[in-house]
């Protein structure tokens, strides 16, 4: 037991006497933090806010457009557009002269057939494609439907579907508002980060393995210690690090949602719930033992790290699958029976479990059985790495491929 | 000249003849694949066809004119009409629709409605209800206006000399250029990191002694790099082959596309600033590889050079909606960041010539100061074990 202690206790003094492990700990919050105070800022700050937008967008004043109308459709502008946003021409060339002459920023024709093809041409001397869903444009389409209409402004906008609509959802727990980009962004921020959390520990342990392997440390240390007491001071050692950096990432993430809450007016159910950081510690242990021992295996097969990557891949992939989707199906219909199901198979659960707990309302029932999954998976996977990590593994020079090392899994080795 | 040649030769058959590069290479288009599979499927998920009802209080739909048929790949749902709110709940109740919609006396005037459900409406449904809704408050007019007042108008964008024309049709021909150039800076990495693996490990087991008692420094490091290109151009070439048998194969039921081509612009861009952004990321890489004593090392340096060849990516959208703010213009400029920035600004934009041409410049003399530096740190730091070369050592005289 003391030497598993002296095996901890070294694996965490070497991990935190790292610059580079302070960094990306203290690094990740700080430049998190940064940006959540700017931007608070800049919502505050008017001045600031413009320079801002003036380098990152241009200048953004609405010059007037000009338009050709061929087909006799606009008899009148609605008095809700301000007055000389579109100026009439009676053909394109006097429109290009205007143009040309700085007078219009850009300028529309309306063909005499757009009754029947709908086809608006707008002319833009800086061409931008994706003009054609600005602000002005839209204007401008919406002018002439309106004297498609016969100036029926309020029926053209009655069209696009209704103004408002109250919705009323029989459901138990508040669905997410759709329309937010939050909804989005606060599952897939999780994700992410527990996808880097879990892997950067698990990653950490393959390396420390596999270093001493390459160096020899590991012949002189299997002198004095057993390979499982060897494998057990890593995994805790490296556990407890990486969970220093759970909370405290996730702590960070918990106290900006709720201030940014403050700043932004975010309603309340896309913040995130009090028992997401239990479970948060729950899904980041249990996680680690399974990814952590599965690396920890690799490193003691792999004779040094560039011969692990090609297998890492594969190990990591049911992590990565989640990653996939975290900004369509957790964003959208996390509790669909695609991101059900990803969240109680074990080998992604972790990571699936945490962006649906993120976006709220997950059946009272599935966060406890994912993790009793888990557990049970971590048991048999911990088990089996111990297998691996016998002398006759961890002093050999083989190459490793995947099917060595899934065999090896198994304990055919 | 032939002991160059040689090098790079050597060089490209170690990397491009071997399964991993193999898989590696066919794995990109596949991905793309296996995505737009994805997003099919996710589409189809959409496809709830359960019922949807409503309950309509203001008469707009007592005799209704059917609605238009959703497009494809979506559904139709059927909309039932229910004569009270307690009749459509139980129907909700008993699972019978996905949900319903209550239309008050005063629609046409305040144009609120009120949606009641368990699960969320689906979008199709919802679309497809909002149709029905505007047909019938549209029966007053004649039907081919009513057409172009559902469907909208399509504004199709022209560059004044007529030379560029943006439809819906097309929008593959703007963002073709940014994968181009995604595409290229996936390349440049992969093959860097080759680049940097190769000269590491031929340092760390000193293969490098023996190699430069018959190779200049100069020829060795040279042949690297141009080995590492040719590496990076092959699997660009392949990605493009790829990419042209889609078109050519889904031309016939793709209508989007038909109309698919590279500007002879876009290929002026690639030769004058993407290539030789690529040298200097290959030249700085070969720099790295001979100045750090271990691979792990190399690698954290070369993070910290990959990161503002990202910036671009991370700022796509604002790139693209503001293609002439000073940001997008200074980004296009600047090297490592001006590769992607440049093409994202061509599909988006015209690009004037002063920017095309000073930004070419800045890159081609970026790449001759890195090849520059480059020999100088291969020059020194090649030889040198267990002690990290200095950048006082690098500038300074007399070394």
């Amino acid at each position: 037991m003391s030497k598993t202690l002296t095996i901890l206790k070294n694996e965490i003094v070497t991990l935190l006497s790292r610059p580079s492990f302070w960094l990306t700990t203290l690094g990740l919050p700080l430049v998190a933090g940064l940006v959540f105070g700017v931007i608070g800022g800049l919502n505050r700050n008017q001045a600031a806010s413009q320079t801002f937008s003036q380098v990152f967008l241009g200048p953004q004043e609405t010059r007037p457009e000009g338009y050709v109308d061929q087909s006799g459709l606009i008899r009148e502008i609605p008095p809700s557009v301000p007055s000389g946003a579109f100026i009439a021409y009676p053909d394109e060339a006097s429109a290009r002269r205007a143009l040309e002459a700085g007078e219009i920023a850009a300028y529309y024709v309306v063909p005499a057939d757009y009754i029947q093809r709908g086809e608006i041409r707008y002319i833009r001397p800086d061409f931008n494609p994706l003009a054609g869903d600005s602000a002005q444009s839209d204007l401008f389409t919406w002018v002439v439907q309106v004297n498609l209409a016969g100036g029926d402004w309020h029926l053209v906008n009655l069209i696009q579907g209704p103004q408002e609509v109250d919705e009323i959802s029989l459901a138990p727990a508040p669905a997410a508002d759709a329309d937010n980009p939050m909804t989005m962004w606060v599952p897939y921020t999780v994700t992410l980060l527990y996808y880097i959390l879990i892997i950067g520990a698990a990653t950490l342990l393959m390396n420390s393995v596999s270093k001493e392997k390459e160096n020899r440390i590991m012949e002189i240390l299997l002198t004095s210690a057993s390979p499982r007491q060897l494998l057990t001071g890593k995994i805790i050692g490296l556990g407890v690090v990486g969970l220093l950096q759970t909370i405290l990432w996730g702590g960070t993430t918990y106290v900006l949602l709720n201030l940014s809450g403050r700043t932004f007016n975010l309603p309340s159910e896309i913040r995130l719930p009090p028992d997401f950081l239990a479970w948060g510690l729950v899904f980041f242990l249990l996680g680690y033992a399974v990814y952590a021992s599965l690396m920890a295996g690799l490193g003691a097969l792999a004779p040094n790290l560039r011969e692990a990557s090609q297998v890492t891949f594969v190990i990591l992939l049911p992590l990565i699958v989640p990653l996939f989707f975290s900004n369509t199906v957790f964003a959208e219909d996390p509790h669909g029976a695609l991101a059900t199901g990803l969240s109680l198979f074990p080998l992604s659960a972790p990571v699936a479990m945490m962006a649906r707990l993120s976006v709220g309302g997950v059946v009272w029932w599935q966060p406890p059985l994912a993790a009793l999954l888990l557990a049970a998976t971590a048991v048999l996977i911990v088990r089996a790495v111990a297998g691996m990590f016998r002398a006759q593994a961890l002093l050999s020079g083989q190459p490793v491929k995947v099917k060595t090392y899934l065999r090896a899994l198994m304990g055919k080795m | 000249m032939t002991k160059l040649l040689r090098v790079a030769l050597h060089e490209y058959k170690r990397h491009v003849f071997t399964k991993r590069f193999l898989l590696g290479m066919l794995s990109i288009p596949l991905l793309g694949l296996a995505m737009v599979g994805l997003a099919f499927l996710l589409l189809s998920m959409e496809n709830d066809t359960t019922p949807l009802g409503y309950v309509d209080q203001s008469g707009l739909l007592a005799d209704p004119l059917p609605g238009p048929e959703p497009e494809k790949p979506y559904k139709p749902v059927p909309l039932l009409p229910f004569e009270t709110e307690t009749e459509a709940r139980a129907a909700l109740e008993a699972g019978q629709i996905q949900g319903y919609y209550v239309i008050p006396a005063d629609y046409e005037t305040a144009g609120r409605l009120t949606a009641v459900y368990t699960d969320k409406i689906s979008r199709p449904a919802r679309w497809q209800f909002y149709d029905f809704l505007a047909v019938n408050l549209l029966r007053r007019f004649d039907p081919a206006v009513v057409n172009r007042l559902l469907e909208g108008s399509e504004v199709v964008i022209l560059s004044p000399d007529g030379s560029r024309v943006a439809a819906e049709n097309t929008i593959l021909n703007f963002i073709l250029p940014m994968l181009i150039g995604i595409a290229f800076i996936i390349a440049m990495f992969t093959t860097g990191g080759y680049l940097m693996q190769a000269v590491t490990e031929e340092k760390e087991n000193r293969t490098m002694e023996v190699i430069v008692t018959s190779v200049s420094p100069g020829q060795f490091m040279a042949g690297k790099i141009l080995g590492d290109i040719a590496i990076g151009l092959t699997q660009i070439v392949t990605w493009v082959l790829f990419g042209v048998l889609i078109v050519v194969f889904g031309r016939a039921s793709l209508e989007f596309l038909r109309s698919v081509q590279i500007a002879p612009q876009t290929l002026w861009l690639i030769l004058l600033v993407v290539l030789p952004s690529f040298v200097t990321i290959a030249a700085l890489t070969a720099a790295i590889g001979a100045s750090v004593t271990e691979a792990r090392e190399g690698q954290q340096v070369l993070g910290i050079l990959v990161m503002p060849v990202w910036i671009p990516y991370m700022l796509m959208f604002t790139l693209m909606t503001n293609p002439n703010s000073p940001l997008a213009v200074t980004l296009s400029l600047l090297p490592f960041t001006a590769p992607l920035t440049i093409l994202i600004r061509d599909g988006m934009t015209i690009l004037p010539a002063w920017q095309i041409a000073l930004s070419a410049a800045v890159q081609v003399a970026a790449a001759a100061g890195s090849l520059w530096l480059a020999g100088r740190i291969f020059r020194l730091g090649m030889l040198r074990y267990g002690k990290r070369l200095k950048l006082r050592e690098v500038f300074g005289k007399g070394y």
